[in-house]
């Protein structure tokens, strides 16, 4: 029964080798030597030097006094910049899926030939450098820049708005960059709905948001998980948004990373903070996936 | 007024277009119809005829653009699908497969607000109604055509609609279960006595099981009437064609009589023929007249009221079709019932035919 097509099996994982092989280089690697660098002691100039030691580690959650080593306190200022760094993510993931949410149900509505035109302005942004489109948005919002200029002229407000520098400013900037990962998989899974579905909730006397409920938005959902993973888990290493809006007030854990490998030239430091990132990812992952997981086992439906 | 005549639902002057301009399309042309409460309903006619569109208007998802439209003697035009006490079993069954078939069926009356224990309740009997008790927990993925079809049905007529809206329920099912469906829809509808309305391509279908039905053709209704009276008295050429088997004859009048005409045969002879509504040939005029193919007999030549000549047979089991050519050269088929000490007719042997008084109809137009 095997014969020949079993054969031509065994030999297929061939065509993957290339794709393992830059995959262990080039993401496994430097994983390795990350792990590795954050037991070890920072150097004098940066880098490390190797002597084994677990200082870095607990330098993430505490800190020791400066004139007396052994007073011990949890590290408040890591700890505010994990716990900001988990809430914006989230935040923004949520701001994403309710406005990707309604754009997408739009865009799916639309005759097949206008979709395409909707579903290629949505992919614009992609076109130009991230770091320019952030700037962009701190010319919209500094002090001085077109929104409140625009305010003040048309008299709503006194004085200028303080918009940079502040979580607000993060939020906006991320939401801005990351709804098109909202959208577009959202779409994909309302493009495949079935719309006799909502016709058939109407029939069954159901009112608009019930229909929305009870039948659209779970019909929807795996959009929405594949969404928002793709929204919350580049938002956590985010590093360009916070840097440019966000400044020292407002930073996030990609930009305390960078901050010890540079500035703080305390590289072991950096990387068990990059280890504590891959970790918070990793958690909100496999939590994610249990919890619509388990609902999706119990349905088992063709949703 | 008695249960019989009174009116569930009356379309009024209703028509429909879509699109606009050089491109508009007519689905439904001054339709005019009157349901009877507790009827089973057919509306026949072939694909892109408008019976769909119709079914959906009476459902609420289309809107007329012209006419009205009233549901137990209230307006209905202009209200939304969830507010009308009109329920529908979609041609795909649309089951809801995030949900188990008891949610499916609980659906109506949980967005109606029911308390709990009546949702469960009603569930429960609508899925002894429909005998699939056994399979609440499954979902609609895990059920097969036949089972998904008894599911929408008791979804549908849970909340006990008023009218049943059933758009070619049958269509995806195999031979077998849509014999099976079919006596099961019957049942139902008189176990519940709610009114039917049954939208189908299928003529065996609409005349076994409904009441009254309509044909339509090109938006518009061409014949209203019982199954009987559908069948064997066509008004015009369409439906005479849409509905079984039949015999197209060009016939001359020889003369009139109140409710009907005598007609000259191929051949000479002459035999009464019943006239369609609202037609009033003149002698002398020639006319479309039709008679079944079991409603002629096969005789020895000369004995009957026209002559053929058998140019070919086909087996159909429990009869034969043999097709034959009149004497004027028109082509004619005699449905014959088999029997086993009856030889299949051979190409070449002349017959004789005779007419069942009263078969013979003349069509409009």
């Amino acid at each position: 029964m095997a014969g020949p097509a079993r054969e031509s099996h065994r030999w297929k994982w061939l065509l993957v080798s290339p794709a393992l092989f830059v995959l262990l280089l080039a993401a496994s690697g430097p994983l390795v030597i990350v792990l590795i660098y954050s037991f070890l002691s920072p150097g004098n100039m940066g880098g490390v030097s190797w002597d084994p030691s677990t200082e870095a580690w607990f330098r993430v959650f505490w800190s020791r006094d400066i004139f007396e080593p052994e007073l011990v306190t949890l590290n408040d200022s890591h700890l505010a910049i994990f716990w900001r760094t988990i809430w914006l993510s989230f935040q923004t993931t949520v701001i994403c899926a309710v406005l990707g949410f309604p754009t997408a149900w739009f865009i799916a509505t639309r005759s097949a030939r206008t979709r395409m035109v909707w579903l290629f302005l949505i992919t614009i942004p992609f076109w130009t450098n991230l770091l320019i489109r952030t700037f962009a948005i701190q010319e919209m919002i500094r002090s001085n820049g077109t929104i409140n200029t625009a305010l003040l002229w048309l008299g709503v407000i006194d004085e200028p708005l303080e918009m940079m520098f502040t979580e607000f400013a993060v939020l906006l900037g991320m939401a801005y960059v990351f709804l098109p990962l909202m959208v577009l998989p959202l779409y994909a899974a309302m493009e495949k709905l079935d719309f006799r579905l909502v016709e058939a909730g109407y029939d069954l006397y159901a009112s608009r948001r019930q229909v929305l409920w009870h039948v659209i938005l779970p019909l929807v959902k795996p959009g929405f998980i594949a969404g928002s993973i793709l929204v919350f888990i580049p938002s956590i290493g985010a590093y360009v948004t916070p840097r440019v809006l966000g400044g020292g007030k407002t930073m996030m854990l990609g930009n305390l990373i960078a901050l010890q490998f540079g500035q703080g030239r305390n590289w072991p430091l950096g990387a068990a903070l990059a280890m504590v990132l891959l970790v918070i990812v990793v958690v909100a992952l496999i939590f994610y996936l249990r919890v619509t997981g388990s609902e999706e086992r119990a349905r088992n439906g063709r949703a | 007024m008695t249960e019989q005549t009174r009116h569930e639902i009356e379309i009024t002057g209703v028509g429909k277009v879509f699109g606009q301009g050089e491109t508009a399309f007519h689905a439904l042309r001054n339709i005019n119809l009157t349901i009877r409460t507790g009827e089973f309903f057919t509306l026949l006619g072939p694909s892109g005829c408008g019976k769909t569109t119709l079914l959906r208007v009476i459902a609420g998802f289309e809107q007329p653009t012209t006419g009205s439209l009233s549901i137990n003697g209230q307006s209905v035009v202009g209200l939304a699908p969830n507010v009308r006490t009109v329920n529908t079993v979609f041609q795909n069954y649309a089951l809801f497969p995030h949900m188990s078939v008891a949610e499916n069926i609980g659906f109506g009356l949980k967005m109606l607000g029911r308390p709990r224990a009546e949702v469960a309740a009603t569930t429960d009997e609508m899925l002894r109604l429909v005998r699939m008790e056994s399979m609440a927990h499954r979902k609609p993925a895990e059920l097969s055509g036949g089972q998904q079809q008894r599911v929408a049905l008791a979804r549908a007529l849970a909340p006990r609609p008023r009218v049943l809206l059933l758009d070619e329920p049958l269509s995806a099912l195999d031979l077998k279960l849509r014999k099976d469906m079919q006596s099961e829809l019957k049942r139902l509808q008189i176990e519940t006595g709610i009114t039917f309305v049954f939208v189908t391509h299928d003529q065996e279908e609409a005349l076994t099981m409904s009441d009254r039905l309509a044909v339509m053709n090109a938006g518009q209704i061409l014949q209203l009437g019982s199954p009987h009276e559908i069948y064997n008295a066509p008004s015009e050429r369409f439906v005479a064609d849409f509905i079984g088997e039949t015999n197209f004859l060009n016939l001359k009048v020889t003369a009139r009589d109140g409710s009907g005409a005598t007609v000259g045969l191929p051949g000479g002879a002459t035999a009464q023929a019943r006239l369609a509504e609202g037609i009033s040939p003149a002698p002398g005029d020639t006319v479309p007249a039709v008679i079944r193919p079991e409603q002629v007999q096969l005789c020895p030549p000369g004995e009957g009221d026209m002559d053929g000549t058998v140019t070919g047979a086909v087996f159909f089991g429990t009869d034969t079709h043999v097709h034959l050519t009149l004497s004027d050269g028109q082509p004619f088929t005699v449905r014959r019932q088999n029997s086993a000490d009856q030889p299949e007719p051979a190409n070449g042997t002349p017959f004789g035919l005779r007419l069942t008084p009263g078969a013979l109809q003349i069509l409009r137009g």
